[in-house]
């Protein structure tokens, strides 16, 4: 770091240094976000999972019949 | 009146009862599934076997991760040691279930087209998606193979829980060929569910199971401060760290310890407080059990922790009734002292029975003595063999000790046997379930 950071470091009020540090209030709000945004990925995830999945299966063992694998 | 949940401050969200309520409830509909897309059964065949077997197994696999994922809501509502045991549980029939319905399948396979079973094993395993499913199975019956009491002895915690991690990607390779199954096919409704069950499930893991040990980690920087001796085998870890309080761990609860260091890293061991947490110092107190904990003995001050927690429910929350008696059994005075500590009761009304097997096994002898001086509580050392008739610990021995025990709340934490003693002898003689408070695990 060079002489005028560390010197505009120190001309930086203690109140304003103290206002960029996380607060608790500020850290629970981040992690209910981060929750809601994975759980939001998961539910978009899982839907378009659903979606696309395939339609015939290709293991159709129902008794007495079978339809071939390459179906 | 004011209902019990308003003195605690929040509404139960879950029971035990409601929770196993729903999770029966899935069960039944997975398996009614798997009688659907059979067609109506007349007699039980290895077609029918495999799909109602198979859901079965897709449906309980998933539920196994929901339950195991360290949710606060199900660890603070359930209890870390239910749901353990509910794992113990269900584990081997999800291992049991996917195995019958593996063979059932190829069994099937086999007489829809009159071929033998290594021919029809072939076959199925040249489908796409039954490749990883089966690799899946062989893992999962490994991790059972493990568990079985017999091996389990033979191999180390660590060798253990590494298999056992492998669980999370055997259940993620059965899950392309549960999508694509004959079950689910063509019914695009329950295969968006069924894709939503094992997101949510998959998500639930990697919150709780892996961002928020991260996230602790950063927040509260929790390092070795002192390791000290207690006795022969017994140390106590004192950890220190930033905004601990944010935690909210309280005395009687336990996380899971990740030391950082080249030869304890890949363990996680779950150890309770063994004195109330301070914003800035968590304490445990470790017993040698076997390899990896006699590892923890030389761990470094200024070694970085990784704590998943705080889970248990053997806090003062519980208690209900006006005294409360704490019996602790060798090492399970370790949250024990904890709850001694802080209970917020007249002195007179708190005793605390503390079981061991020689003077020389007892720790915190002079810390326990020390807080019942202060608070006037009583502490009462059991010591010397169990045939001694002055280390009984019936419930007529206990009633004898304490006067009046069916006005106490009983918190209890000791060797699997003893605790088992306890626990029966309390319930032979109608000791109310609801009084008793205790945690079982083991590892």
């Amino acid at each position: 770091m060079s002489d005028a950071a560390i010197e505009f470091g120190r001309r930086i009020p203690r109140t304003m240094r103290l206002s960029v540090a996380a607060s608790p209030s500020l850290i629970r709000w981040t992690l209910r976000i981060v929750t809601t945004l994975l759980f939001g990925a998961a539910t978009v995830f899982g839907i378009s999972l659903g979606m696309s999945a395939p339609d015939i299966s290709p293991t159709p063992v129902v008794r007495g019949h079978v339809a071939p694998p390459d179906l | 009146m004011k209902r019990s949940w308003i003195k605690k401050g929040r509404p139960p969200r879950f029971t035990a009862t409601g929770v196993l309520a729903l999770v029966w409830l899935g069960a039944v509909l997975a398996v009614l599934q798997g009688f659907a897309s059979n067609g109506p059964p007349s007699r039980v065949d290895a077609s029918l076997v495999s799909h109602v077997t198979g859901m079965a197994a897709g449906y309980s696999a998933a539920v196994m991760l929901i339950l195991m994922s360290r949710s606060p809501w199900l660890e603070r509502d359930i209890g870390a040691d239910r749901l353990g045991r509910w794992h113990a549980w269900g584990g081997p029939v999800v291992i049991m279930l996917t195995g019958l319905h593996a063979l059932a399948a190829v069994e099937a396979w086999a007489e829809a087209r009159s071929i033998d079973l290594t021919a029809a094993a072939k076959d199925l395993l040249e489908i796409p998606g039954l490749t990883t499913a089966s690799v899946g199975t062989v893992i999962l019956m490994l991790v059972g193979l493990a568990s079985l009491r017999s091996v389990r002895r033979r191999i180390s915690y660590e060798q253990w829980h590494f298999l056992h991690l492998l669980a999370y990607l055997a259940v993620g390779f059965g899950f392309v060929h549960q999508l694509a199954g004959p079950d689910l096919t063509g019914r695009r409704w329950l295969q968006i569910a069924w894709s939503l069950l094992y997101t949510y499930a998959f998500a639930l893991v990697l919150r709780w199971r892996v961002l928020q040990p991260l996230f602790q980690l950063w927040r509260h920087r929790l390092r070795v401060e002192d390791v000290r001796q207690e006795s022969p085998d017994v140390i106590s870890v004192l950890m220190s760290g930033q905004h601990l309080d944010e935690l909210r761990a309280q005395p009687g609860q336990f996380f899971r310890w990740r030391f950082l260091t080249a030869t304890t890293w890949r363990s996680a061991y779950p150890f309770s407080l063994s004195a109330a947490p301070t914003c800035n110092r968590l304490r445990i107190t470790v017993k040698v059990r076997g390899e990896g904990t006699r590892r923890i003995f030389n761990i470094p001050v200024g070694t970085l922790v990784f704590a998943e927690g705080p889970y248990g429910v053997l806090t003062t929350r519980r208690r209900r009734r006006p005294r409360v008696l704490l019996i602790a059994g060798g090492v399970g005075i370790t949250p024990m002292r904890a709850l001694f500590e802080v209970i917020d009761l007249p002195g007179k009304d708190v005793t605390l029975v503390y079981r061991a097997s020689c003077e020389r096994d007892l720790v915190f002898k002079d810390e326990l003595d020390e807080i019942a001086e202060r608070s006037g509580a009583r502490v009462v050392y059991l010591v010397g063999p169990s045939t001694d008739e002055a280390n009984d610990m019936s419930a007529p021995a206990l009633n004898r000790l304490v006067g009046d025990l069916s006005n106490h709340d009983v918190y209890l934490c000791a060797s699997p046997r003893l605790a088992a003693r306890v626990r029966e002898s309390l319930r032979d003689r109608g000791f109310p379930r609801h009084q008793l408070h205790e945690e079982r695990f083991s590892f």
